[in-house]
C-alpha cells in the first residue's frame, strides 16, 4: 500500500486550508501527486464493490486474455481521485456532495502503474441556492497514455 | 448467456448484482476508495442540515453505485470481448445502511461507426422499495477485431 501510511483519513484535519467555493478558480490546475497503483489497492477497491472477476485477481487467467495480465476495473478512478490529490484538495472538504459524473475509458490501469492526474475546475455556478463546481480530470499511466477522463459536478458546502 | 453485437436487440436487459448496504460495506468503501468524507462515517455530523436536506445518518458513497454499475457492465461485456467505454451517472436518492440496491441495464441503441461497433445502455439502480437511487447511460464497444483490448 504505497500511500496508506501517509494518507490522512481525517478529512477535518487541515479543512481550513482547502479552497471554498468562492476561491475555486475555473481553469486553474489542481495540485496533484503521482501514485503507484498496487495490486493490493486494486483488490481492496474490488472487494468494496464486490468485484470478483479473475481479470483483477487471477494472474494466470488474465495472462491468457487479450489484456495479457491483471488489470484494474474501469471504475478504479474512484480510488485514483483521492490517491492522486493532496490533503488540502477541495474534493476532500467535508460535506462535498457528488451530483453526478461521466467518464470515458481508454486504456485499463494495471498493477504497478505510476498514475498521474491532470485536474481542474472547469466551471462554477449557483442553482437553487446551491453552490456547484464542475471539474474535469484525466488520468495517465507512466507511458503517457490516457487511462480515463471524466467530468463531475459537486455541490460545495455553503 | 454469451452476448454478441449481432444478436443484441434494443430492449434487451442486463441484470446486475444485488448489493447489501451496511455500515461495514460503507466503511470498506471508504478504505477501498480513500474517500473518508464524514458524510459516510460520522452520524453526529449527519444530524446537521445540508441546505434543505437532512439525511438523518450516514449515507453510502454515490460512487458506490458507480462501482456497482461498472461491475454489472464489465461482467456482461468481458465474455463478449466487449469494452466498457463510457459511464455517466447521476444520483437521485441517498442510499443508507440496511438498503439493498441492484443495478439494471437496458439496451437503448446499437450503432456502427467507421471503425467499430457501439451499444448504448440505459442504466438504473433501484433500492428494495423499487425507488430509483441512481440513473445514467453507458457506452460499450464491440470491436471488429479482438486485438485492441490492451
Amino acid at each position: 500500500m504505497t500511500q496508506a501510511p501517509t494518507f490522512e483519513t481525517d478529512f477535518w484535519k487541515d479543512a481550513n486550508l482547502r479552497k471554498v467555493w468562492d476561491e475555486i478558480v475555473p481553469g486553474e490546475p489542481r495540485k496533484t501527486i503521482p501514485y503507484k497503483l498496487t495490486l493490493e489497492a486494486i483488490q481492496l477497491y474490488c472487494r468494496s464493490v464486490g468485484e470478483d472477476h479473475p481479470l483483477y485477481f487471477d494472474e494466470a487467467y488474465a495472462r491468457k486474455t487479450p489484456y495479457g495480465g491483471l488489470i484494474a476495473p474501469p471504475s478504479i478512478h474512484i480510488l485514483l481521485m483521492f490517491a492522486c490529490t493532496p490533503n488540502d484538495d477541495w474534493m476532500r472538504t467535508p460535506g462535498t456532495i457528488n451530483a453526478g459524473q461521466s467518464w470515458s475509458y481508454n486504456k485499463p490501469a494495471r498493477p504497478g502503474d505510476m498514475i498521474t492526474l491532470h485536474a481542474r475546475a472547469l466551471d462554477k455556478f449557483i442553482k437553487r441556492e446551491r453552490l456547484f463546481v464542475v471539474h474535469d480530470n484525466v488520468f495517465f499511466n507512466q507511458h503517457g497514455e490516457v487511462i480515463c477522463s471524466g467530468r463531475g459536478q459537486t455541490i460545495r458546502p455553503a | 448467456m454469451t452476448t454478441s453485437f449481432d444478436t443484441l436487440s434494443v430492449g434487451d436487459t442486463i441484470d446486475g448484482p444485488k448489493f447489501d448496504v451496511s455500515r461495514e460495506s460503507i466503511r470498506l468503501f471508504c478504505d477501498g476508495s480513500l474517500d473518508y468524507n464524514p458524510l459516510h462515517l460520522d452520524d453526529d455530523y449527519m444530524r446537521n442540515n445540508f441546505g434543505k436536506t437532512n439525511f438523518g445518518g450516514i449515507i453510502m458513497h454515490g460512487m458506490n453505485n458507480f462501482g456497482l454499475i461498472t461491475r454489472m457492465l464489465t461482467d456482461w461485456a468481458y465474455p463478449a470481448g466487449a469494452i466498457q467505454r463510457r459511464l455517466e451517472t447521476r444520483w437521485l436518492k441517498p442510499v443508507k445502511p440496511g438498503d439493498t440496491i441492484q443495478p439494471v441495464g437496458v439496451v437503448k441503441a446499437k450503432q456502427t461507426t467507421q471503425k467499430s461497433r457501439w451499444v448504448l445502455i440505459d442504466v438504473l439502480v433501484r433500492n428494495q422499495r423499487a425507488e430509483h437511487v441512481a440513473a445514467g447511460e453507458a457506452m460499450v464497444e464491440f470491436p471488429l477485431s479482438d486485438s485492441i483490448a490492451a
